[in-house]
């Protein structure tokens, strides 16, 4: 069952937040996170495949360690909110060992 | 014992490892199967997203309803993908959206549903469930099931508790 973690972001000047998610199959002290810095989130989706039930929960953390954006869910799940800096946008995609991937579009 | 766990896993994802949970309805929704209004249409923002083109049934979100508007906040079905439901929320106010998409036969144990952290600490609570639901309960406080959703507000616990006139069920907001 492939996994994968969607993010959309914006650049910002120096800020770093971080994003971390859990889901059911994990560790309950186990996290996923995004390792890149400097930039601004503004959608993050967890996605399971077609048959998703598990419960997970998605949450970004602040420079200043302000935990927001706290969503818990059934499923496949998705989470947009307003971004705080835009200067321009740009996105990459990977996989990796913990099966996430990163998309972006100039629109949103 | 890996491929053991795996089933077990694959099995509980499925959402055929919850036969000792009480069942409630069969997982239908009869707010999907109202007349279509203009106001049932999702927002092109929603559209928008990658979620809606991995997970709905149709990338134009055919077939959802408008389930409960409670001020600003809106809640959505859609049918999803492969046997999957979706509960939508947008928020206009706060200028944010969220999406759950789970499998039909969570509705028959349980709720398809999202719990956002408030400011205050407390969680937004907002829940799909199938026919035969009659109320959603967390902290004590009930609240009635319209349309096949609920929302509860300001709920300090972890869990909630949805259920009919004859039967509960438990979900644990943490799994």
């Amino acid at each position: 069952m492939v996994v994968f973690f969607a993010l959309t972001f914006a650049s910002t000047a120096g800020a770093e937040y971080r994003i971390y998610w859990w889901q059911q199959n994990m560790a309950p002290n186990a996290q996923g996170y995004d390792r890149q810095t400097a930039h601004n989130h503004i959608y993050n989706e967890l996605y399971f495949g077609p048959n998703a039930g598990w419960t997970s929960e998605v949450w970004e953390v602040t420079p200043a360690g302000y935990r927001h954006f706290d969503k818990w869910c059934a499923g496949n799940c998705f989470y947009a909110h307003p971004g705080y800096y835009y200067t321009y946008s740009y996105c990459s995609n990977r996989d990796g060992s913990t099966h996430f991937v990163y998309e972006c579009k100039d629109q949103w | 014992m890996l491929v053991a766990a795996a089933v077990a896993g694959l099995l509980t994802q499925l959402g055929l490892g919850g036969s000792d949970k009480v069942q409630i309805g069969n997982g239908s929704v009869s707010a999907l199967a109202q007349a279509a209004q203009a106001a049932d249409t999702l927002p092109q923002s929603v559209l928008d997203y990658p979620f809606a083109e991995r997970n709905f049934a149709s990338p134009n979100g055919g077939g959802s309803r408008l389930l409960q508007e409670q001020g600003s906040l809106r809640l959505y079905a859609v049918p999803g993908k492969g046997g999957m439901l979706c509960l939508i929320e947008v928020d206009s106010a706060a200028n944010t959206a969220g999406g759950a998409c789970a499998d039909r036969s969570v509705l028959r144990t349980g709720s398809i549903y999202m719990a956002d952290r408030q400011e205050d600490g407390s969680r937004l609570v907002v829940g799909l469930v199938g026919d035969g639901h009659t109320y959603a309960e967390a902290d004590g406080r009930r609240a009635t099931v319209e349309n096949n959703a609920f929302v509860l507000n300001q709920v300090e616990g972890g869990d909630f508790t949805v259920g009919s006139p004859t039967a509960s069920q438990h979900v644990d907001i943490e799994g």
